[in-house]
């Protein structure tokens, strides 16, 4: 197994009587992007702002290149990059200002990729940051965050205020950042993004990991849906155990569709077999479909539904 | 179509009462029952005719016509002569203060947080959340007014009518509402609210510079600042109604240009754009200090620049102050040259006394804002990303420490800077600049100590750091006042501005210096002790 960069092991934080944090654990490894999610107020902020130092945990362990995220939080981020979710700028400080400033004080310097980036994003280093928009604070630290050679990379919800294209230039930064071998760890909401470049996921709900694997193995505990098609009549499958949501179709005679437990698909297969399939359509489930489902297993998740 | 402009604004007034009512219950506690303790303890103070004439002598004396206005009463002097002449100028200095911080706030303030987007987005007319502002401002003023009046009349002070109580309230509030008005046109002309503010206070700085100078060369001249016209209301003799006339013609006026400039700008614009600036950071830009360095470049700049001014201004009436001929004839033609020119430099040396605290405690303000910008800033997010950096906690903590320490004493230098070059020019004999250090040195613990005791708050308790505030201003009533009040020795003592003594008057306490030195720098300590080990601040 590769070497483990950053290791949570049953973080808790406590405000006050208010518990953020229950119990949360996961690991990032060496050259992996760990894609963090999770709706709004799950915990995902408070994580990582106890994982930079900012917030004290209450119990457990985190661990960032084997050291204590509190006492060596100073040595742990010399080599590490982080960009917020909301962006806040000194309003009267240019955006160039500002990511020169942030490399200076990661003892790094402003170079000629740093003015690529600057290119890349479409940003106007010479305009006073109270005049930015929040896609162009973003902006700001996302440049900063690239241009800035670290070990780890902690992306809190980086492309909200993003347009698509800035989004896809965001995309290839971070796949860039990837093939360099460096870890990333993403916290986001747009589960596409995460679909696409994550190597695991971690889900969290109410301060606690509900879930931790890789896409695929994340799918076996879910369902697939099935749409088929039979020469032979195709009975009721409603009663058996591992179908759900069985549905037929209501102008072709013998279609119908269901969905079924990813571990089950086996059985279930063999009992269409026999009928002699004429038209068989499987589809995978979406990160999204994983999400809904977990959310409302337990209470209605608040979560943006963006596909 | 014109009302449309001002479509819920009765809503929004009613809601930003809602919003304020605690901060506005607590301004109107604070200056409604200073003025009504005042009153309460003045018969006891000033109820005989010879502590009446004793006080009219010192009030007639330029120095503290300088701090406190003309004396205008006319014999027989009544109790209640004396309170008028010793309140209203400090009253309304602190009634500017409360109008130019609700202005601001409720206008710029919203607009720059995002609020004001909020608002307008919804069925409201273009201008109603300005007019809300308005009328709450109003509303406040009318509130501050009642107070006033209601205090005065159940205090039983001898001497006082009231139609001159009545008059105090509405002068209070005229004053009051027409600095208010000047903020919110500031708050249409800079396009933030730290700007704005600035932008108030040179506008009140001005007035009261003007006011005062006038005052001590003379006083008809006053008429000229719209400061002094809380002078020329002549209470509890001609109680003269003009100047509230003419208060409320300049408020009028100011509250056109406000509602013309609202219209004529876009929401998030100022009349002042911001400019562009450089496109990459300069090589002095490099680590936490100078950073907040630069953040509070501005500030640093404007504070010693108004402290000389402010230093000059005084130090330009010294040659009036000092001159005993002129308040006291018969008391000059008894003592000799040598001994009338000792109590001359006598005088003006109690006068520089009073002077370095008031110095000392206008200087507290921009240290503590520094100071308190640790918490504030955290607030605003500013500094997540810094502390993702390899930058220790003792590092930010100390960055904002020493630039507030060096605001605190280069603010306090150019005040006595600027009081030693005016005393150079109008004084025969002036004071020489080793002596007027002295006031520089002997207080410059006074402020590092409240500092300290701020870096302590900041600290452990950054939820309640705003109750900071009531060291300066506690410190800066009881010593302006102490005196005037008969305050107890104790009450003077309360905070650190009460522990130095009389300097330049006397010599510099050297043990006491190193003391408080030390102490400043243990609050420091364990302020920042807290700091260290507590959670951030973020939304």
């Amino acid at each position: 197994m590769a070497d483990t960069i950053l290791s949570v092991k049953h973080l808790q934080k406590k405000f006050g009587k208010f518990a953020a944090l229950k119990d949360v654990t996961f690991d990032v490894h060496s050259g992996e992007v760990f894609g963090f999610i999770g709706p709004n107020g799950a915990g995902k902020s408070t994580t990582i702002r106890t994982l930079l130092g900012i917030l004290r945990a209450s119990g457990g362990s985190a661990t960032i290149f084997g050291k204590d995220v509190w006492k060596d939080s100073v040595r742990i981020h010399e080599h590490l990059a982080y960009v917020p979710g909301d962006v806040y700028l000194w309003p009267n400080l240019t955006g160039g200002e500002i990511i020169d400033l942030f490399l200076k004080l990661n003892h790094q310097r402003h170079t000629s990729r740093t003015n690529d980036l600057i290119k890349q994003f479409e940003l106007d280093p010479g305009k006073k940051a109270r005049t930015y928009s929040k896609g162009n604070r973003q902006k700001v630290a996302l440049i900063a965050a690239f241009s800035t050679d670290a070990d780890l990379y902690i992306f809190d919800e980086p492309t909200s205020g993003l347009d698509p294209l800035n989004e896809e230039i965001f995309q290839k930064n971070v796949l860039a950042l990837k093939l360099q071998g460096k870890s990333i760890l993403l916290s986001s909401h747009i589960l596409s993004e995460v679909e696409r470049m994550c190597d695991r996921i971690g889900i969290i709900r109410e301060g606690q990991i509900i879930e931790t694997g890789t896409l695929t193995e994340m799918r076996h505990l879910t369902r697939t849906l099935i749409t088929v098609q039979t020469r032979q009549a195709l009975p009721d499958l409603s009663a058996t155990q591992d179908v759900h949501n069985f549905k037929r179709s209501d102008n072709t005679p013998n279609k119908a569709s269901f969905s079924v437990d990813s571990d089950k698909m086996d059985k279930v297969m063999q009992t269409l077999a026999s009928l002699e399939i004429i038209g068989l359509q499987s589809t995978p489930p979406t990160l999204e479909d994983l999400f809904l489902r977990y959310y409302q297993k337990g209470k209605q998740g608040d979560g943006e539904n963006e596909a | 179509m014109k009302h449309d402009a001002y479509q819920q604004s009765g809503f929004l007034t009613r809601f930003n009462l809602r919003r304020d009512w605690l901060v506005i219950l607590i301004w109107a506690l604070i200056l409604g029952g200073l003025m009504a303790a005042v009153a309460f303890k003045f018969n006891d103070l000033y109820g005989s005719r010879s502590s009446i004439a004793a006080i009219v002598t010192t009030l007639k004396m330029p120095a503290m016509v300088s701090m406190f206005g003309t004396f205008v009463a006319r014999a027989p002097y009544t109790t209640a002569d004396i309170f008028a002449s010793e309140m209203m100028v400090f009253m309304a200095l602190f009634m500017a203060v409360m109008n130019i911080y609700f202005a601001v706030r409720n206008t710029r303030g919203e607009e720059s947080n995002g609020m004001l987007e909020l608002i307008r987005s919804h069925a409201v007319g273009k201008q109603s959340p300005l007019l809300a502002a308005t009328l709450e401002l109003f509303l406040i003023n009318v509130l501050m007014g009642l107070c006033y009046f209601g205090g005065l009349q159940v205090s039983g002070m001898h001497g006082m009518s009231t139609m001159g109580n009545l008059l105090i309230g509405i002068g209070l509030a005229a004053i009051g509402f027409m600095f208010g008005s000047a903020a919110l046109l500031m708050a249409q002309v800079s396009d933030n609210p730290r700007g704005a503010t600035m932008l108030s206070y040179l506008f009140l700085g001005v007035t009261y510079l003007v006011r005062m100078l006038t005052d001590v060369q003379n006083p008809d001249f006053t008429w000229w600042s719209p400061f002094g016209w809380i002078e020329k209301l002549s209470i509890y003799h001609k109680n003269n109604w003009l100047p509230v006339f003419l208060m409320l013609g300049l408020t009028i006026v100011l509250l056109l240009l406000t509602f013309y400039a609202s219209r004529h700008r876009d929401v998030g614009a100022g009349l002042l754009a911001t400019r562009g600036g450089r496109k990459r950071a300069s090589v002095f830009l490099t680590g936490p200090f100078s950073l907040v360095m630069r953040l509070d470049r501005l500030s640093l700049i404007v504070w010693v620049i108004g402290l000389v001014v402010l230093g000059i201004s005084y130090g330009s009436i010294f040659g009036t102050v000092g001159d005993i001929m002129k308040t006291n004839p018969l008391m000059g033609k008894l003592m000799g040259a040598t001994a009338v020119d000792a109590a001359n430099r006598l005088v003006v040396l109690k006068f520089a006394a009073l002077l370095m605290v008031v110095f000392a405690v206008l200087v507290t303000v921009p240290s503590v804002q520094t100071l308190l910008r640790i918490n504030g800033d955290e607030r605003k997010g500013w500094l997540e990303q810094i502390h993702a950096k390899a930058i220790s906690r003792g590092h930010i903590f100390g960055s904002y420490v020493a630039v507030s320490l060096l605001i605190g004493t280069l603010s306090m230098f150019a005040a006595v800077f600027g009081l030693w070059l005016a005393n150079n020019s109008v004084m025969t004999n002036p004071l020489s600049f080793e002596r007027l250090f002295r006031g520089f040195i002997g207080y410059l613990p006074a402020i590092y100590v409240t500092l300290g005791i701020s870096a302590l708050i900041i600290g452990w308790l950054p939820r309640l750091q705003t109750i900071i505030w009531a060291i300066p201003v506690y410190g800066l009533i009881s010593l302006y006042f102490g005196n005037l009040l008969n305050l107890p020795n104790w009450a003077e003592k309360l905070t650190p501005y009460g522990w130095i003594n009389q300097v330049p008057v006397s010599n510099v306490n050297w043990t006491q210096f190193g003391l408080l030195m030390a102490l400043s720098i243990i609050l420091i300590v364990i302020g920042f002790l807290g700091y260290q080990r507590r959670d951030l601040i973020e939304n």
